[in-house]
């Protein structure tokens, strides 16, 4: 062996440990993971994400939600997110087993989403946010997704789903501003994350 | 085994045939270089623009300069592009270019073929235009610096295979006996990058691991990105031209065989810290805090190496741009890589992490100290392949300075707003829209050190297109670009140190 192919041996042994560690050790692991099952009750947890959700989250990750939203809680010691009543009780690796792509995040310029679909279940309330920002929280640095909606002229009826809007923002009279497929499948999406069915492996957070 | 033997840096005897052959060297790798460098300055203009459109929204999303309401131009396309463009465009452009032309004054060779580096950076090119094109219209994979779709992620990956193939076999092929510190580090870089870059996006699109695996991939990929690929180019750089610059041998092979092999050990453990807290094994977090803290070894190493062979004579620096820049760069090495293992402390990290302080950090690595590296390199390398000299000094001197300030407005802004964001996070009783005004003077801090440092850029840009333009006589070149030309230059003849 000459030092030449030492020295490869050594380069590669090196990186291939941490490949090892963090890339080849949660892969098989994780993939093995199956959903809980209360004692009790027979329900089964995590369960399924709804088709519509699974599009939405393509949405979600196309318009860059992720770099100013986490999708995880830290545990009680470890931060403030509990306290915050965003979760009662930290996420673990199987909150996420059915997620088909996993947005964990690493910038609060917003709030944590983890349980947003727990916090707010009005899809007018997440229309709203999402076509006016600045309606909703005045000092937001949230930017205005007007392209997930479009204006339209009221054909009969008002649609059911159209955005309840006031002054500057509201449509012009006999108009309406309702989400595109794209924006209703975003908010499906935001209303199906729900991680608060009990897990044994992360209890409640007790005071 | 034995350990291979580190040569020092090519240096004094500047003899007429070490003179001819380095020219006949730089004239068969001169198109596939500036290619690399071209491209790179080209998408360094494209990250400035996305940069300041990016860092405006954040300050103030409604006003109408920041476009709102244009899909494709929004925050969330703007800064994956920015960022991307940043990274694969401008910084590793610049770093195979680098690469491409350090390696080859190293082996003393022509390039034979080089119409296969030329090919190499058009695929590049073919695979970042579409990747940015697909990030614009809303098809990413949404793990940060792994926003390309899978197929412009294989038309990259192809590119670099190439590369790769190329420096690992042109390393291989050396005169025996002598092999530089910076070999060494551009080994293993062209090693690892292809690796990393591969397991990623099979990981994530080819075969989409399960559940929390991919984040812990995307960051494991991440870490490796900047500490195995960016930093062992820019200390590779700074290994070659530091010691040429200061007209003497690098001080300690010792040393800067320590750097290299904590740099080797350490580089991959180092993503997870962005996870603290999060939804996977303890162990994987932990080990990379350790990681990251153990990180200090090489850097230290190298930050002592670096000064003692500078011997604390830090006056060349007046005249001499491209080691100004270099220089500067190193420094912010060291303190980057401080920052990064006090952040990772998990009591610290309570605080920084979610907030403007990680944003902070990341872009001082990326410009503070690769960037800063990689100018350096293109204002020393350009003139010798074109045998040309930079218009317009000023323009050079303005890109510093424009350079330095910018990113300490930005850094200051970052990591102060930072951590008022993240002492505002911690108490529960602070709503997110009060956070949200006290970091806004912060921000607007942070926008202007973006728009000084785009200007900077656009200057570079220019100063680049000029010199390829335009052919200087040496008669007619400008007295204070001459300073910085013989500067340079004499550590290549006869040293003499003052």
């Amino acid at each position: 062996m000459n030092r030449l192919t030492g020295l490869f041996f050594c380069v590669s042994l090196l990186f291939g440990a941490s490949w090892l560690g963090l890339v080849a050790y949660p892969y098989l692991t994780f993939a093995g993971l199956r959903q809980s099952k209360d004692e009790a009750t027979g329900a089964l947890a995590p369960l399924g994400v709804p088709g519509t959700a699974t599009q939405g989250a393509r949405i979600y990750a196309a318009n860059g939600c992720l770099y100013c939203h986490s999708q995880y809680i830290r545990a009680k010691d470890e931060g403030s997110d509990i306290d915050r009543k965003w979760a009662t009780r930290r996420t673990v690796a199987r909150d996420y087993m059915f997620d088909r792509q996993v947005f964990l995040g690493v910038s609060r310029l917003g709030a944590d989403l983890t349980n947003v679909g727990v916090r707010q279940t009005d899809p007018q309330w997440f229309y709203r946010i999402l076509y006016s920002p600045q309606t909703v929280s005045p000092e937001t640095s949230m930017p205005a997704y007007r392209w997930l909606f479009v204006t339209r002229e009221i054909q009969g009826q008002p649609s059911a789903d159209a955005v309840k809007l006031e002054g500057r923002d509201a449509p012009p009279p006999g108009y309406e501003i309702v989400p595109t497929d794209e924006g209703k499948a975003l908010v499906e999406y935001l209303l199906s994350l729900k991680r608060n069915y009990p897990l044994p492996e992360a209890p409640e957070a007790t005071e | 085994m034995k350990q291979p033997v580190v040569a020092e840096p090519e240096l004094g005897g500047g003899t007429t045939a070490e003179q001819v052959s380095v020219s006949i060297v730089d004239r068969s790798i001169r198109i596939p270089v500036l290619m690399f460098f071209g491209s790179g300055v080209l998408w360094l203009a494209v990250a400035s623009f996305f940069w300041v459109l990016a860092s405006s929204q954040i300050y103030t999303p409604t006003a109408w300069w920041t476009l709102p309401g244009v899909a494709w131009l929004s925050f969330g396309r703007a800064y994956p592009v920015f960022l991307n463009c940043l990274v694969y465009g401008w910084a590793t452009c610049a770093g195979i270019g680098t690469g491409i032309w350090l390696l080859s004054r190293f082996t003393d060779a022509p390039l034979l073929n080089p119409l296969y580096p030329i090919l190499a950076s058009l695929i590049w090119n073919v695979g970042l235009l579409t990747g940015v094109l697909s990030i614009l219209v809303g098809l990413t994979s949404g793990n940060e610096l792994l926003e390309f779709p899978s197929y412009s992620a294989f038309i990259l990956f192809l590119a670099l295979v190439m590369v790769s193939l190329w420096a690992i076999t042109i390393i291989w092929n050396r005169k025996p006996g002598t092999m530089y510190i910076s070999q060494w580090y551009l080994l293993g870089a062209f090693l690892w990058f292809a690796w990393t870059y591969a397991t990623a996006n099979v990981a994530l699109s080819l075969a989409p691991a399960p559940g929390v695996t991919q984040p812990a991939i995307a960051w494991w990929y991440a870490g490796s990105l900047v500490d195995l690929w960016l930093t062992p180019i820019a200390l590779a750089v700074a290994y070659y031209l530091i010691p040429k610059f200061a007209g003497r041998s690098i001080y300690s092979y010792k040393l800067a065989l320590l750097s290299f092999w904590g740099l080797a050990l350490f580089g991959g453990w180092t993503g997870m810290t962005h996870l603290i807290g999060g939804p996977l094994p303890v162990w994987m977090i932990t080990a990379s805090i350790v990681a990251k803290v153990l990180m200090l070894i090489p850097v230290l190493a190298v930050a002592a190496n670096f000064h003692r062979t500078m011997e604390s004579d830090y006056g060349g620096l007046r005249d001499n741009l491209p080691f100004r820049f270099v220089v500067i760069g190193a420094m912010v090495y060291t303190a980057y890589s401080i920052e990064g293992s006090i952040i990772s402390i998990r009591s610290v990290a309570q605080v920084t992490q979610f907030t403007l302080v990680t944003a902070g950090h990341t872009q001082l690595g990326l410009l503070g100290f690769c960037s800063m590296v990689l100018f350096g390199a293109v204002y020393y390398i350009v003139p010798r392949l074109l045998n040309r000299q930079w218009l317009y000094p000023k323009l050079l001197t303005a890109h510093f300075w424009f350079t330095v300030v910018g990113l300490g407005l930005l850094f200051f802004g970052l990591t102060i707003g930072g951590m008022i964001q993240g002492f505002g996070l911690q108490d529960p009783q602070v709503p997110m829209s009060a956070i949200s005004d006290l970091i806004q003077p912060f921000l607007a801090v942070q926008n202007i050190g973006v728009l000084l440092l785009a200007i900077a850029n656009l200057g570079f840009t220019v100063a680049f297109t000029l010199i390829l333009l335009i052919s200087a006589p040496a008669r007619q070149r400008p007295v204070a670009i001459e300073q910085i030309n013989e500067a340079s230059e004499s550590t290549e003849g006869e040293v003499s140190v003052a």
